[in-house]
């Protein structure tokens, strides 16, 4: 599937109305991704206690599509749900790049945006984008529930920006406007 | 012929050297966070269990001595993140020990209904995770129902439903009124059916059942030597309550019972935790009618606390097990040295005899049944 | 029915067993604490507490390092030590004249012996040198002493004798020295950039 995205935009442009076709393409194939954005079942920490709530009956993450999965191969977005710490860095980086493009990162609470309560500590890491970028972050130590809902669903919005003509549906990680991964080794 | 000597002969150490190393985490569905295991196998037995903890170390004892007295009792909502409010109780009592003060009764009683919906609700998150972990979806989804009202009553009283901060050295930050007396009666009335609902949906249910008893078998001998405690020594039968046996918060006034579990399997553990509510509910109806009126905070803990030099050492029943926080100062504004004993780290320790000669599929269960929350473990 | 345990008792047996061992005055508040004179001691203590008095059940171990407010080289206070320095500390700050604490190049070792029968408790406490901190482990017999003995290891840096796999618990591989040792200073990382 992939790949024939990859050569969509090739194939489309020459031919007459290729545009147009390109264009209702990306609305058909953003709307089945915003509405199925499968997050990884992984929970660092106070964090995920919150996400769990959210998944769970009162919050309801499955109206909008968001179904854990237990296999990175298998996720659309990874939910940093607590702190990160030093030990913690490289299997993290490692889930990421096991992850299938398009990928996206949600930062939840304090501790993934900044080292929240941790920021003077020696074993934390202050901001998991010092690792791998991030799309969205919410703020909260840790965010209601509600807050992370909220994250999604300005995840869906940026999903809907997406463009197949845009480097084959996966968004560029540049276009994240996240700091490079330069600064970080695994 | 080779093949023909393996297949007559017993299995000889030849076969014993086809072990295979199998890591299970730290990003795991089941493993309650950021916990590594490593396994060795002999086909489908377990030879050697290396739990690998460090995943989640925030070095929370070092931050400490740069935080205030008051600071600290931020960092200790994040230990045990499922049952935050003991982890404030452990911190205050210590503090409070050091100052030689004591809290009002008002606050006395609130800490100890608060604790003990804490322990509920934390109860409540391992019943929901370990039917997830056994293979139940449906409980969890049940016990987090519940939960929920807890957190409203929490919310309601502090305005937070996972990091309270509500127990502070000297007292309590917020007071209860009526309407939250009447709500949270309200609530013990709700949950008592519950829980029997529970017990018909999880607690024997066969296959639940074919699943944990017998399973992860923990002699009282063994849970004593590993320094186990909390609803995991009780279930191999050690009748030991820190509630009980140093009493704290006017515990001794409320009449509850220790259960004890019998043969110290997966399913004791499980069946202790779930009489504990029972327990806790019956503990919370009980200081809500003898709720005495009164101020929140003694005037003995300053704004500013500052302890004479000293070191308390002060330890609560917290959800998972004995919670014990040694406090030293040295007559600064900050804690000189914190040191968290921390049942969770404690407990998991047990997992590297417990684990060895037992099936792979058991893993989850045994590990779900000890009840770690990574942030205590690793602080 | 044999009678109860009583730490007051526990005491006395350590003190009459344990040669120079006293009660730590002040100790742990509210708690009887038996100081023991020397890390020889540590084993048969042990063992006398748990064989013949009934404290089978070892619930804490940790140490305080003593030394004193630490001065990190030009950089602030010892209160708010910033951990990212490149510097390394200066050399340890003798402790101000008439301050509450006894600050001493030591670190402080405590252990907590529970009876579970009888609901008591006894803390032993030993002092070791912090250039040289060694005492026998207590793995052989109490399991719990296995993970605390190493956590105490990672973060304060004392060496436990005989344990059977002393090495890292809770801090990453990549960091040296011991965290809550007072002169630690953070050598920056990879992870800590700007």
């Amino acid at each position: 599937m992939g790949i024939i995205l990859d050569k969509a935009p090739m194939i489309a442009r020459p031919i007459p109305g290729g545009q147009v076709l390109l264009t209702t393409a990306d609305y058909f194939i953003d709307l089945g991704r915003k509405y199925s954005v499968w997050p990884l079942t992984f929970g660092l920490a106070c964090c995920a206690i919150e996400m769990m709530v959210a998944y769970a009956g009162r919050f309801d993450f499955d109206r909008l599509g968001v179904i854990p999965r237990p296999s990175p191969r298998q996720a659309d977005l990874l939910l940093i749900a607590g702190t990160v710490t030093k030990k913690m860095a490289g299997p993290i980086q490692e889930i990421y790049h096991q992850m299938p493009e398009p990928r996206f990162v949600i930062s939840m609470g304090s501790c993934a945006n900044c080292g929240g309560p941790y920021f003077d500590s020696y074993s934390v890491v202050k901001g998991v984008d010092r690792i791998i970028p991030v799309d969205v972050y919410i703020p909260g130590c840790p965010p209601r529930p509600e807050a992370l809902i909220y994250g999604v669903l300005e995840l869906q919005k940026k999903i809907t920006r997406m463009k197949l003509a845009k480097g084959g549906g996966a968004t560029h990680q540049q276009e994240k406007g996240s700091r490079d991964l330069a600064g970080s080794n695994a | 012929m080779e093949t023909d000597r393996l297949i007559a002969s017993e299995p000889g150490p030849e076969l014993e050297s086809d072990t295979m190393f199998i890591n299970m985490g730290p990003q795991h569905p089941s493993t309650h966070g950021v916990l590594r295991l490593g396994l060795t196998l002999s086909g489908e037995v377990i030879k050697r269990a290396a739990p690998d903890v460090g995943y989640l170390h925030r070095g929370t004892e070092k931050l400490m001595e740069t935080r205030s007295w008051s600071q600290c009792v931020v960092l200790t909502d994040r230990w045990d993140y499922c049952s935050a409010m003991t982890s404030n109780l452990a911190f205050s009592l210590a503090v409070e020990k050091l100052l030689g003060a004591e809290a009002p009764p008002r606050a006395q009683a609130l800490r100890v209904i608060m604790c003990e919906l804490n322990r509920i609700a934390s109860h409540l998150i391992f019943l929901g995770t370990y039917g997830i972990d056994i293979g139940a979806l449906t409980p969890f989804l049940y016990a987090f129902r519940e939960r929920e009202m807890i957190l409203d009553l929490y919310e309601r009283c502090c305005g937070a439903r996972l990091t309270y901060n509500y127990i502070r050295p000297g007292g309590v930050a917020a007071d209860v009124d009526e309407g939250w007396i009447a709500k949270c009666r309200e609530f013990l009335e709700y949950l008592k059916p519950r829980l029997d609902e529970y017990d018909a949906l999880l607690s024997f249910n066969p296959i639940f059942l074919a699943r944990t008893r017998d399973i992860g078998l923990i002699s009282a001998e063994t849970a004593v030597h590993w320094g186990l405690s909390g609803p995991n020594l009780r279930g191999s039968g050690v009748a030991y309550d820190v509630r009980k046996a140093e009493p704290y918060c006017g515990y001794e006034n409320y009449d509850f019972e220790v259960p004890v579990g019998r043969t110290g399997s997966c399913w004791d553990r499980y069946f202790c935790r779930v009489q504990e509510m029972r327990q806790s509910a019956r503990i919370v109806a009980a200081a809500l009618a003898s709720l005495p009126p009164g101020e929140l905070r003694t005037k003995a803990v300053p704004r500013v606390v500052k302890p004479a030099a000293g070191e308390a050492y002060a330890h609560v029943e917290a959800s998972r097990g004995d919670l014990g926080i040694l406090a030293v100062s040295d007559g600064g504004a900050a804690p000189f040295r914190v040191h968290v004993k921390a049942p969770c780290f404690i407990n998991l320790a047990i997992l590297q005899e417990i684990l060895v000669g037992k099936k792979v599929a058991d893993v989850v269960a045994v590990m779900g049944s000890i009840d770690i929350v990574l942030g205590e473990v690793d602080r | 029915m044999k009678t109860p345990a009583t730490r007051e008792a526990a005491a006395a047996a350590l003190l009459e067993r344990c040669s120079d061992a006293r009660l730590a005055e002040p100790g742990v508040k509210n708690y009887l604490t038996v100081r023991l004179a020397s890390p020889k001691d540590l084993l048969a203590a042990a063992r006398l507490l748990k064989g013949e008095l009934g404290f089978g059940y070892l619930e804490m171990i940790t140490a305080v390092d003593w030394l004193g407010p630490m001065k990190l080289e030009g950089l602030v206070s010892s209160r708010n030590p910033n951990p990212f320095t490149d510097k390394l500390p200066g050399p340890p700050v003798p402790p101000a004249a008439g301050a509450g604490a006894p600050y001493r190049p030591v670190l402080d070792l405590l252990w907590s012996f529970g009876n579970l029968r009888d609901g008591v408790k006894v803390f032993l406490r030993l002092e070791v040198p912090r250039d040289h901190p060694e005492v026998p482990s207590l793995a052989g017999e109490f399991a719990a002493a296995d993970w605390q003995e190493r956590e105490v290891y990672d973060l304060l840096g004392v060496r436990f004798a005989g344990h059977p796999n002393l090495t890292k618990i809770l801090t990453p591989d990549f960091i040296n020295g011991h965290p809550l040792r007072k002169d630690y200073a953070h050598e920056k990382d990879s992870y800590d950039g700007d």
